[in-house]
């Protein structure tokens, strides 16, 4: 069992690479063979990527959100699917690249440096941390999809506007839809991030003494909740949209990335398990 | 058996001398029957504006008497439409049918509309009986390469012309044209093609402002829609998502600050102008704004261009697709020459085989007479099982067309054996064929 996590650890980045060039040639070279092997291979990376978490779970017992590697290749393997969600609900089969390219990074940094830790503090094993974990990561994931087809949007509208006609306007989908689709995201994230901190908020006074309202994560997340709460806000009440709703997207992802990546670095509290 | 073709297209001659050799239904009816009577065993024609073009299949065509038979009855004499007219035999004929098809011989590469041309055309020769077994698989295998350009390349996609490129800006801008509403300014001829494909492909609703009012209403009439007074148009600007501009007028007819209030009365809501007008109508500012995108003459040239250029690169894939097709198109005809082949050597066998067994059945005992019957026939099958087998399938690889002929005629002339009864397979046009 544990070579075959061994030899699946190794295989995913590959199989996410081959996934990412089938979409990218099929975007930028139009090849009919990379455009019906795409999705199915996405498929398979997906099943292989579950079945691969799952084997996980079940040999190391506990879920693979014990370090910063696993739970990057949870986000890889959340991003991935949300995209294929996103392919199959909508139709919409020409952004794969842009949006399956950070599956693969994450995928490939977890694989690197990814470590089989059996003995995990008590803390960690909990049912209310799964449901908190998991429903952050889904939360994120939604965001950064958002932000993707917020750049493309933001992409598209400059070559409509200083009339650059190329692969680019020719493959995207219609300026509309990349909105619809960046703000659906948005909706879902913040549903997610909203049960994340609701949960969070139940089960870390509970879990920790040293708990505090104060705490820079905690602090970090809420303004990401907050500045995507008033970009929903802004688009129902004040009308906003087009680019200026994009923006504020791709604004509020990087404030998110920076949250999880140097806050939780930088800044020690409670609110940090590995 | 050859298949030839005669014909005369934009390529070959201008307007003026094509004209000439432009045959109505009628005409094609009564030509067709002196050809098929003189001639061809099967013929067709396809007319149309681009091209006249004659396909027939026959033995031995006098190509110069079908020339002059076709321009005698148009009554045409001079030198120069004989010499724009072109010839060509069986793979090369067959292989200008498919580039017809999938659109790499149109004038516009990728416009393949002629496919219905050349149905209307075969029907009408089906029905004047001048079609048979050849020009139905012929034409039957044109529109699969028809069908596989379109659903196997994108030489068919984007637009390519100005008044399309305009309907294909707002697909990129708006996902579903029925919920938007469009302001066609002036009655130009451009902004009116640009209209009625926006109508065409499903826009919500239509107004149009004209400095002559009667002129506007009319226009609404025709391609549906309202018409509203000139001087009112600033006032619309908030209602619609699409604005053509195409009037002769010496200043701007739209500013950037009156489109900045209407941006802000429509919520900052996508608009779209395309300003067709010489001078231009719109003032170039009004691109700088949020959410609004203005294009003009310039920038729809350009997207045709890239289109055209686009259509041009997926040439090379459509060639593919016809070699595939004209392959496949041969070894049917092949497989036409090759069955009879095999019977007629089979028959001769059985024929040698009877004749033996009846001479000599009588040396045999009674009891026995059955089981000479069926090891005779056993031997004669064992015997012709390979050169059957060789003769359908070829012996393997490097098995060219011309290798496969003449086995065919090589065991033709060993055995015997009389060339198939006008079946349309005989060995001179096969060997044309693939020399082509």
């Amino acid at each position: 069992m544990k070579t075959l996590i061994f030899a699946v650890n190794i295989l995913l980045p590959l199989a996410y690479a081959g996934t990412v060039w089938a979409y990218a040639k099929a975007f930028f070279k139009n090849s009919i063979l990379a455009k019906k092997i795409k999705t199915p291979l996405l498929a398979v990376t997906i099943l292989v990527h579950a079945a691969y978490l799952l084997a996980r779970t079940v040999l190391f017992d506990h879920p693979p959100i014990t370090t910063i590697f696993e739970i990057m290749s949870v986000i890889a393997f959340s991003i991935a699917f949300s995209y294929r969600v996103i392919e199959y609900v909508t139709n919409t089969r020409n952004t794969g690249y842009f949006i399956l390219i950070l599956p693969f990074i994450f995928q490939l940094i977890s694989s690197v440096f990814i470590q089989d830790l059996t003995d995990v503090r008590s803390v960690l094993r909990s049912h209310l941390l799964g449901a908190h974990v998991v429903s952050a990561i889904l939360g994120y994931s939604a965001f950064a999809i958002s932000a993707v087809y917020g750049f493309l949007y933001l992409m598209l509208y400059h070559h409509i506007k200083s009339n650059r006609f190329g692969v680019v306007y020719e493959n995207l989908p219609n300026l509309e839809k990349l909105e619809g689709l960046a703000i659906t995201a948005v909706f879902s994230g913040f549903v997610l991030l909203t049960i994340a901190i609701f949960v969070g908020l139940i089960w870390l006074p509970r879990a920790f003494e040293n708990f505090s309202y104060f705490d820079p994560k905690l602090v970090g997340t809420v303004i990401v909740w907050a500045l995507y709460g008033t970009g929903l806000i802004s688009k129902r009440a004040i009308g906003w949209q087009g680019r200026k709703i994009m923006i504020l997207s791709i604004v509020a992802f990087t404030v998110s990335v920076f949250s999880m990546t140097v806050i939780n670095i930088f800044f020690s509290g409670f609110h940090r398990f590995y | 058996m050859e298949l030839c073709l005669i014909g005369i297209n934009h390529r070959t001659a201008l307007v003026d001398v094509r004209e000439k050799l432009w045959f109505s239904d009628e005409e094609l009816r009564s030509v067709l029957s002196v050809l098929k009577a003189k001639y061809f065993s099967e013929c067709f024609i396809i007319s149309t504006c681009n091209r006249t073009e004659l396909y027939g299949i026959g033995d031995n065509v006098p190509i110069e008497d079908v020339i002059r038979y076709l321009l005698e009855f148009k009554s045409v004499s001079n030198p120069e439409t004989r010499g724009a007219l072109y010839v060509l035999r069986n793979c090369r004929a067959a292989s200008h049918l498919f580039k017809l098809a999938s659109g790499t011989d149109s004038m516009i590469v990728g416009d393949i509309q002629i496919l219905n041309q050349v149905k209307t055309h075969y029907n009408l020769a089906l029905e004047s009986q001048t079609t048979g077994t050849y020009a139905a698989k012929l034409v039957q295998t044109a529109f699969h390469v028809g069908k596989r350009t379109r659903f196997e390349t994108s030489i068919c996609e984007g637009a390519v012309s100005v008044s399309y490129a305009a309907v294909e800006l707002s697909n990129k801008i708006f996902s579903n044209l029925a919920e938007k509403s469009a302001l066609l300014i002036g009655a130009g001829e451009t902004g009116e093609i640009t209209a009625k494909n926006l109508v065409a492909r499903g826009v919500g609703r239509l107004t149009i402002a004209n400095r002559t009012r009667s002129k506007a209403d009319e226009l609404a009439g025709s391609i549906g829609g309202a018409s509203i007074n000139f001087e009112d148009l600033h006032a619309h600007l908030k209602d619609v998502d699409i604005v053509i501009s195409s009037v002769n007028s010496p200043t701007y007819i739209i500013t950037a600050d009156q489109v900045r209030r209407t941006m802000r009365e429509r919520s900052n809501a996508p608009l779209l102008i395309v300003d067709i007008g010489v001078p231009r109508n719109i003032d170039p500012e009004v691109n700088k704004l949020d959410n609004v995108f203005v294009h003009t003459m310039d920038s729809l040239s350009r997207i045709v261009d890239q289109n055209m250029n686009r259509r041009r690169t997926e040439i090379p894939a459509v060639n593919a697709i016809i070699f595939e097709e004209l392959s496949s198109l041969v070894h049917w005809f092949e497989s036409l020459q090759v069955n009879p082949t095999i019977s007629d050597l089979r028959e001769m066998f059985e024929s040698v085989r009877a004749d033996e067994v009846k001479k000599h059945i009588n040396r045999f005992a009674k009891d026995d007479r059955e089981l000479v019957e069926i090891v005779t026939k056993r031997i004669v099958n064992k015997l012709l099982h390979l050169p059957t087998t060789n003769l359908k399938n070829g012996t393997g690889s490097g098995d060219s067309i011309d290798e496969r002929h003449s086995r065919i005629d090589a065991i033709r002339t060993l055995f015997g054996l009389h060339k198939p009864a006008d079946n349309g397979a005989d060995r001179s046009a096969s060997e044309k064929t693939s020399h082509e």
